[in-house]
Formats: structure tokens, C-alpha cells, sequence
């Protein structure tokens, strides 16, 4: 049998007597928790012990008053936390002390203010860019319409909208109440009195003004669209024009010499706002365009933007399911093209869909891409995070400096709280210092900034209650967290150890080697993608295109000339030129040029049972001629045969690779599906090009000279010794041959160039980032380096009275920093690596990630280091003993 | 006349003080104003009267023995100070002069 075991003598509830001792003063908890228990044990033989341990509670509750609570029986002197007169003593003695360390300050304001103004204009940045559009009253029932189309390239979006959908759509539709069509006209001439202007005319309907909230200055928004020759311009237009005279009731003369018409002002509207989409000088109704006419009942030629005001309620995907049934009756057309290409429906089940984007997006387009504003906020946090860390750093190491200040305040009666709020108080009077001096930077730098990244940041927008806001709580946070933790650990310092002298001595400060670490794996990390971000560009732009680009200067036709004609005038003109080698045309342009359009036509088939996708590429004769792509077999377009402008092609070496055909000369591509039409000769066989860029993946390309499709863009070779003033000798022969458009000319190699803009603009921001970034951890470590040498510095003396020399003793103070760089080395390169070959994986031609950009930049990490550490070890190094070991 | 700041509680407590003379502590205090009054105190009542009472001047403490019952904890003994008595001497010769003045003696509630 078992014994039971023996009962121990029954204790007071455990909790409740851990609630006492938290609560109670230290000086009564003795005699407080003994009448207590002697209570327990006391009712434990009258009432047994579950009643007694009840009366513990209800007794130990009771005690719960303010003579037995710590905070108003304290041993000592109950001054009040913050009192005036030790403030100004606190401030007093702040000034002093940052006075006194000039450099520590100094270089703790200078990385503050640096990381503040970074980070004010990368939040500004991304604010601006996010409160685009934003000032619409009811923005979130305006829209714009896009078509979304799977073409067999892949899915694409356009928001170019035929003439005639609006009207369409208001008819249809009764939640639709305001549609207004937008179409820029580029820039027209607006005369007045012999004064003559070129602006931006927007052709619109009057429910422009309903929809957008641009205020009206004078005339009223209901009815100054009402007439067809009405104008309103805008307020800096008015100026410009006007100066102080009332614009309204004049007449302005729109148009080129010659075809002039008149338009009375009917209103002055502000300025549209920086954030605006929507960009005008002046607006006229849309029936005023040339091709009004020919085009209000086409739903077929896209050129215009339309945006909707849907009635409250109304859900946006609902009503883009309303939307298909119109469609499919509008624009039929569309739908037969793209089966007719080879098109198939997405897995939402459209071929086609006329679709909407919310005003607050139209800026990002259909697709709403921000990934590049989180890059930015990414960033901005990063070069905040290593000058938080710098300034945590600093405030650390200069504890021990401190610590006797700290000691003999708290044997003069100086409690915990005072001591942290008075160190507490000095790192947010740095901290606002670094950040007046960000903002006064930022101030100084917004032109700057602007021309670099080509924004159009004013200091205007730092007013708004959303950035105050973020800004203050950026100060706020930083000052909480960098300058909080010193300040605890500062005011937990025991006065007697810290009077002797020992704390210096505790702990070397895994805090401080830690933040070391991050930031210096943060700086190397970002040196590393900025590295691998700019081969890759380089990479892009070596890599070749396949065809000549230098010498070719390509110019945009615009949709006010036919292209055919102007090609055959400026032949004609340019025929006896000696400068001007050849003359070709196409449908597409080779790289970003200045009208800013990209467009690309495919098409896809099967043949032989192979299925093929295929670039439709409209050439004119002397393509290859003029970009001196090679020819592998067959011949080019010839002008002595007629014949070749219809269902003859040239195909380029993957096309015929595709195709399956050893010999593709001579044969006929037909689609299987489709045995009936004629199908396309194939004449000739050219090497492969890029007509896209390297930025996508090469693509077989098909060319034909079919007559029904427009020529938008005219290619001009011309000799090497002419290129001085090529430009202005083509825009007089253009002006000539083209009347009334405006030359648009640029030479193709430029144009390819600023196809790598995103890259370009990607790692212009990283090396800036990985430049601050870099910098701010050197001057942390830096400071860090000077204060760590100082404490040591008694230590260095007596290893040279024993014989060490110079570069001994720099050894030996060098080791530590480097083996901190080293392991945030050994952090950041696999982080990097993984980032970038993320990054990398979003081109179809990228570099291979090579070892030597790495060992490079851990190698540059860990000089810039020993170079930063340099100075102060080699001056401690080369100071006299004796001078160390004097120091008392 | 002077006022003399104590309560009825206080007073109570004082008297229990002079009453356990040497070993006057918070426990015994209670029980014995348990004992003596049929009240139903508690500790914290007691112990916030002494408080009172020793910032006024009327006791003081220091701490006893340390004593096994208690976990080894001391008590802290009030003793009453010479300012205490005369408080209490000085509530008696009010309460007396008035009982005094008083035109007909008072009379017991005698129960029916």
C-alpha cells in the first residue's frame, strides 16, 4: 500500500502573494506580507484552508491603496519626474555636452539629415505618384475604358477608343451618366491679334467639365462647352495671352496658316495640377477635329480616350459583364481580326472586352503596375534603417563616455525616469536637429532631384496633412527607437559599478557589432545589385540588334499625313542627295522615338500541322538596304516586280526555323485552317534582328509591302561624314514633303538606347541608394572606430613599452572591424545573389551573375573599411606611450 | 478650542495600541479590536489607520524580532508616543466636559 505522502504544510495562494510584492513598497512589503501570513495561518485553524486562502486574497486586495503602493511611499525624495527648472538644467547640460563632442554631433546630424531628405523625396515621390488624379470630386465612380485583347503575342491592353462608343455607351447605358471623349491633338497654333502660340488643345465634350473637378475661373461649367465654336482656355493660356484683359467673348484664330478657324473664349478653367492625367491648355468640342466626320461613325480607327461617370452604386465588374454584349455588337470587327490571327480566348474566357480602370489608376496604367513605388519606399526604409542604426551606434558607444555623468547624477538622488528622459531628451533634440536639416536639404536639393529623375516634385506637396503626417511620425519613430534604447540602457547603470570604472570594461557590445553587421550588409548588399543592375544595362545595350542602327535616322509620320505619299515626295526630293544613302518605310518603329508610340502586329497559323507565331512587319522597299540586315537567301523586295507588294514575304532565319523548311525560298505559307486563301511566297531569307529591343525575346519577324496598311514611320540612311546637321537638312525636306506635321526625327540609335530607360532609371536609383547607403555605414563606423580606440587607448600604450610596433598594434585594432565586415559580407552576397537572379529572371537575355562582382565589392567593403578605420588606428598607433599612460 | 485630528477608527486603534503595550503589530491589533469591539475589521483597514496615525505623529514603530510563524518576516511594533496619550486625554476632558454640561443624564436604550 502506498503511503500517502505527507501533507506540507499549506502556503498562502501563490498569485495573489506575487500580486502584493509587485505592488507593494519594497520598505512594507516585510511586515505587510508577515501580518498577512500570520492572518492565513491564523483563520487556516479557524475556517480551514480553502476559506482562508479566499481571506488571503480578499486581504491582499484590500492592500491595494495608495499608503502600501510603491509610487507615492518612496524612500526617497518624490520629486516630480519633469519639473521647469530641471528641464532648462537638462537642456542646459544637453547643449554642453553636444558642444563639447563637435564631431560625434556633427557627423550624427549630417547622416540623419542626409537619410531624412532621402527618404522626405522618396516618400514625396511616391505620394505624388499615388495621389494622381486624386482631386476628382467622386473619383471613385470615373473611369476610364480600355480594350483588353489576347492577342497571340500575349494580352494586351489599349485605351485608344473609336469616335463613336461614347455617344454609344450614354445611349445604351442609363447608369452611365457623364461620358467625355479625349483627344490630344498635339500641339496646335492659337493666335490673337497677331500674337501666335503653340499649345496643347484638347478635343473633348461638354460633359468634360461635369465629370473632372478642374474649377471654372469665369463663364460656368453647364454651358461653356454648349457651342461648337466655343473655347476655354486655360488660366496660365489667358496670362499668356491676355496679360490683364477679360479673355471672355474674344476670339482666338486655331490652326496653321491658312486653315484657320475661329473660337470664341467661353471660359477660363485653372491649371491642371501636377498630378493631373489629364493635361491642357485649352479645350475645344471634339466635333472640331479634321477627321470628325469621316470618323464619327467608325468603330473602327482607334485614336481617342473615353472616360465614364458611372451612378453611385454601380459595381465596375458588373458592369464590365454589361458591357459585352456590347461589344460584341459594336465591334464585331475586332473580334473576326483577332480569330482571324490566330487568337483564343483568355482563361477568364475573353478574346476580347471592353474593360474599366479607376480614374486613380489610369496613371499606372490599365494593369495598375506600382512595383517601382515599392521599390522606392523599400529603399527609403533601408537608408533610414542604417542611419538609425548609426545613430543608436553612436549614442551606444558614447554611454561609456558618459557613464560617470550618469553615476554621480544617481548618488545625487537622480531616479531612473529622470535619467532616461534627460538622455532620452538629447537624442530628440539631435534627432530634430538632423531632421531640420533633411528638410532644409531637401529644400535645397528638389531642383536637383527633378532634373536627375525627371519629376516634378514642389515643395508645395510637403504641406498636405497625409505627408506632415508621415514625416513627423518618421521623426517620431526614429527618435523613439534609435535614441529610447541608449537612453535605458543608460539609466539602468549601477552608480557604484559605473563610479568605479568597471562598465567600460563589461561587454563589448554585441548591440553595436550586431547594427555594425546589418549596416554594413545593407551598404554591400546594395553595391552588389547596383553592380549587377548596371552590367545587365550594359549587357542590354551591347548586345546586338541585327541590324545597323548608328546612321539611320527614323521619323514618325504622325496620323495627319498619309505615310505613302510623304515616303514617295521625300524620295523624290531626297533622290539627289549625296548624303542619303537610302529611303524605307514600315508600320513599326526600331526603338523608343519621339512621338513615344510602340505598337506591334502579329500573327499566328498553323502550317503542316506546326503551329506558328509570327511579327507582321509592313516594310517598304530598301529595308534591308537601309538598316543593312543581312540577306541569307533569296532576294529583297524589288520596285522592277509588281508583284512582290502582294502575298510575297521575306522571312527571317528563326521564322524558317519555325516554319520547319530546310529551303523556305519559293514555298507558300498558308494557314491549315484556311486552305483556300492565297497564300504568301516566301522570296527571301534574312538573318534574325531585334525589332523590339533585348528587353523581350527574339521573335520570328515576317515582312511584306502589302499597299492597304498605312506607313507610319520613314527611315533615312545617310552617309558617315554627314551626320553634322543630317537632322535640320531632313526637317527642311520634311517640311516640304509632309506640310503641317511636325518632324518628330531622331536617329535610331538613340531611339534603341531609350528603350533601357527603366533599367536605366532602376540603376541610376540603386547606385544613388548604394552611394548614401555606403557613406552613412562609413561614418558610423568611423565614429565607432574612433570612440572604441579611446577606451583602449591606455591598452595601446602599454603594448608598445612592451615592444609592439606599429603595424602590429593596427593590426590588432583592425581585426575586430574586419571581421564584423566579413560576416555581413558572408549576409549580403547570398542575399543578393538570390535578389538579383530574381531580378534577372524577369529578361529573356540576362549576364550570368559572376563571382567577381562579389569578391569586388566585399574586396572594396573591406578597404573602405580598413581605410575608415585607418585614421584613428595609425594616429593611436603612432602616439607616444607615455602621453597614454600619463592619462589620468 | 484646539482640534484634535483623529477619527473614531483611529482612535479605536490607539487604544488597542496602548492597550497591547510592547506588542502592538498589525495582526494582534486586529484581533483584538475583533475581540474587543465585535467589529469586523480588516487588516488593510488597520494597517492604513496606523499609517495615518504614525504620520501624525501619535505612534511610532520599529521593527521586532523575526519571528518563525511569520516565514521569518519581522513585525513592526507601534508604541504610542506622548503627543498620542495626550490626544486621547485631550478627547476624554472634551467628551467629559460636555457630558457634564449636559442638562439630564443620558439614558441607556433599555431593551424591551
Amino acid at each position: 500500500m502506498k503511503k500517502p505522502a505527507q501533507a506540507s504544510k499549506p502556503q498562502p495562494p501563490r498569485l495573489a502573494d506575487k500580486l502584493l510584492e509587485w505592488f507593494c513598497a519594497p520598505h512594507l512589503l516585510e511586515e505587510l506580507q508577515g501580518d498577512l501570513h500570520e492572518e492565513f495561518y491564523y483563520q487556516l485553524e479557524r475556517v480551514g484552508e480553502k476559506r482562508a486562502r479566499l481571506r488571503y486574497v480578499w486581504d491582499v486586495l484590500g492592500f491595494i491603496r495608495p499608503f502600501a503602493m510603491k509610487c507615492t511611499s518612496s524612500t526617497y525624495s518624490s520629486s516630480p519626474l519633469l519639473h521647469v527648472s530641471m528641464f532648462q538644467s537638462y537642456l542646459t547640460i544637453a547643449l554642453r555636452t553636444l558642444w563639447r563632442s563637435k564631431g560625434y554631433t556633427s557627423l550624427n546630424i549630417a547622416g540623419l539629415s542626409v537619410a531624412f531628405c532621402i527618404c522626405t523625396f522618396l516618400f514625396l515621390t511616391v505620394h505624388f505618384q499615388l495621389s494622381f488624379d486624386s482631386f476628382h470630386q467622386g473619383k471613385d465612380r470615373i473611369f476610364q475604358t480600355y480594350f483588353f485583347k489576347n492577342e497571340p503575342e500575349g494580352a494586351n491592353w489599349s485605351d485608344n477608343m473609336p469616335m463613336p462608343l461614347t455617344p454609344a455607351l450614354k445611349a445604351s447605358y442609363p447608369e452611365v451618366q457623364g461620358a467625355t471623349r479625349v483627344l490630344y491633338s498635339g500641339h496646335s497654333s492659337i493666335s490673337y491679334k497677331g500674337k501666335r502660340v503653340d499649345k496643347n488643345v484638347v478635343l473633348t465634350d461638354p460633359d468634360f467639365l461635369r465629370l473632372f473637378s478642374f474649377p471654372m475661373l469665369k463663364g460656368h461649367p453647364e454651358n461653356a462647352l454648349r457651342d461648337l465654336s466655343s473655347i476655354i482656355i486655360s488660366e496660365k493660356l489667358a496670362g499668356v495671352i491676355f496679360g490683364k484683359e477679360d479673355p471672355i467673348g474674344k476670339v482666338l484664330q486655331l490652326g496653321s496658316e491658312g486653315k484657320q478657324k475661329g473660337y470664341m473664349v467661353s471660359g477660363v478653367i485653372a491649371d491642371p495640377p501636377e498630378n493631373s492625367t489629364l493635361r491642357y491648355d485649352a479645350v475645344i468640342r471634339i466635333e472640331n477635329a479634321g477627321n470628325y466626320l469621316s470618323t464619327q461613325n467608325q468603330w473602327d480607327a482607334f485614336f481617342m480616350q473615353t472616360y465614364i461617370k458611372l451612378a453611385p452604386g454601380v459595381d465596375k465588374a458588373a458592369f464590365e459583364n454589361k458591357l459585352k454584349p456590347f461589344a460584341d455588337q459594336y465591334l464585331a470587327e475586332e473580334f473576326s481580326r483577332l480569330k482571324n490571327k490566330g487568337a483564343r480566348p483568355d482563361k477568364a474566357g475573353d478574346l476580347f472586352a471592353i474593360r474599366l480602370v479607376n480614374l486613380s489608376d489610369v496613371h499606372f496604367g490599365p494593369t495598375g503596375n506600382k512595383a517601382s513605388l515599392y521599390q522606392l519606399v523599400c529603399l527609403a526604409f533601408v537608408i533610414l534603417l542604417i542611419a538609425c542604426f548609426n545613430f543608436t551606434n553612436l549614442s551606444m558607444a558614447r554611454c561609456f563616455t558618459r557613464a560617470r555623468e550618469v553615476g554621480v547624477r544617481k548618488t545625487l538622488g537622480a531616479r531612473k525616469g529622470q535619467l532616461f528622459v534627460q538622455i532620452w531628451g538629447e537624442a530628440i533634440l539631435l534627432c530634430l536637429a538632423g531632421f531640420i536639416a533633411g528638410l532644409l536639404l531637401t529644400y535645397v536639393l528638389t531642383p536637383g532631384f527633378n532634373t536627375f529623375f525627371g519629376a516634378h516634385l514642389t515643395l508645395q506637396y510637403m504641406w498636405q496633412p497625409g505627408v506632415i503626417l508621415l514625416l513627423l511620425t518618421l521623426f517620431v519613430g526614429v527618435a523613439l527607437i534609435a535614441g529610447g534604447y541608449p537612453a535605458l540602457f543608460m539609466s539602468k547603470f549601477n552608480p557604484v559599478e559605473v563610479l568605479k570604472g568597471k562598465v567600460s570594461l563589461k561587454r563589448p557590445g554585441i548591440l553595436r557589432n550586431s547594427l555594425i553587421v546589418m549596416q554594413f550588409a545593407m551598404s554591400a548588399l546594395l553595391a552588389c545589385c547596383t553592380v549587377i543592375a548596371l552590367q545587365q544595362e550594359q549587357y542590354l545595350r551591347s548586345m546586338p540588334t541585327g541590324f545597323e542602327k548608328e546612321q539611320v535616322i527614323s521619323i514618325p509620320v504622325g496620323n495627319k499625313a498619309d505615310g505613302r505619299q510623304v515616303l514617295a515626295r521625300l524620295r523624290n526630293r531626297l533622290a539627289g542627295d549625296p548624303t542619303v544613302i537610302s529611303i524605307t518605310g514600315s508600320d513599326v518603329n526600331l526603338g523608343y522615338g519621339k512621338d513615344g508610340v510602340s505598337s506591334r502586329s502579329a500573327f499566328s497559323f498553323t502550317y503542316n500541322g506546326r503551329e506558328v507565331s509570327t511579327d507582321w512587319l509592313l516594310v517598304d522597299y530598301n529595308y534591308l538596304k537601309t538598316l543593312s540586315i543581312p540577306l541569307l537567301a533569296g532576294r529583297e523586295f524589288n520596285p522592277a516586280i509588281p508583284t512582290d507588294s502582294v502575298n510575297r514575304v521575306i522571312i527571317t532565319q528563326s521564322m524558317a526555323d519555325m516554319l520547319g523548311e530546310g529551303e523556305p525560298v519559293g514555298k507558300i505559307i498558308r494557314d491549315d485552317n484556311n486552305p483556300e486563301a492565297k497564300g504568301n511566297e516566301v522570296i527571301g531569307v534574312i538573318a534574325d534582328f531585334h525589332l523590339y529591343g533585348a528587353t523581350s525575346k527574339l521573335h520570328p519577324i515576317t515582312m511584306h509591302m502589302s499597299h492597304h496598311e498605312p506607313i507610319n514611320y520613314i527611315f533615312v540612311r545617310i552617309t558617315p561624314q554627314s551626320l553634322q546637321g543630317a537632322i535640320s537638312r531632313l526637317q527642311g525636306a520634311w517640311k516640304q514633303a509632309a506640310p503641317g506635321t511636325e518632324f518628330l526625327g531622331s536617329f535610331v540609335d538613340e531611339n534603341v538606347d531609350a528603350m533601357y530607360e527603366d533599367q536605366k532609371r532602376f540603376s541610376h536609383l540603386l547606385t544613388l541608394a548604394s552611394g548614401i547607403a555606403v557613406l552613412l555605414s562609413c561614418a558610423g563606423l568611423f565614429a565607432i572606430a574612433l570612440l572604441v580606440i579611446e577606451q583602449r587607448t591606455k591598452e595601446i600604450g602599454i603594448r608598445k613599452v612592451l615592444g609592439a610596433n606599429v603595424s602590429s598594434i593596427i593590426l590588432v585594432l583592425s581585426k575586430e572591424f574586419v571581421k564584423l565586415v566579413l560576416i555581413s559580407l558572408s549576409i549580403a552576397i547570398p542575399v543578393a545573389w538570390w535578389l538579383m537572379q530574381e531580378w534577372l529572371a524577369n529578361f529573356p537575355y540576362q549576364i550570368a551573375i559572376s563571382g567577381w562582382v562579389f569578391a569586388g565589392v566585399g574586396a572594396a567593403a573591406l578597404l573602405v573599411a580598413l581605410l575608415t578605420i585607418s585614421v584613428h588606428s595609425i594616429k593611436a598607433a603612432l602616439a607616444n606611450p607615455v602621453k597614454a599612460l600619463r592619462q589620468e | 478650542m484646539k482640534r484634535t485630528y483623529l477619527g473614531e477608527f483611529e482612535e479605536i486603534v490607539l487604544l488597542t495600541v496602548i492597550l497591547l503595550e510592547g506588542n502592538a503589530y498589525g495582526v494582534a491589533i486586529t484581533h483584538e479590536i475583533i475581540e474587543q469591539t465585535g467589529r469586523s475589521v480588516r487588516l488593510n483597514q488597520v494597517h492604513a489607520a496606523l499609517h495615518r496615525l504614525e504620520e501624525k505623529g501619535m505612534v511610532y514603530s520599529k521593527m521586532g524580532e523575526s519571528t518563525a510563524e511569520r516565514g521569518g518576516r519581522r513585525k513592526r511594533l507601534f508604541t504610542i508616543t506622548a503627543y498620542g496619550e495626550q490626544t486621547l486625554l485631550d478627547i476624554q476632558a472634551v467628551r467629559s466636559q460636555f457630558l457634564q454640561l449636559l442638562p439630564r443624564p443620558l439614558k441607556p436604550l433599555t431593551s424591551l
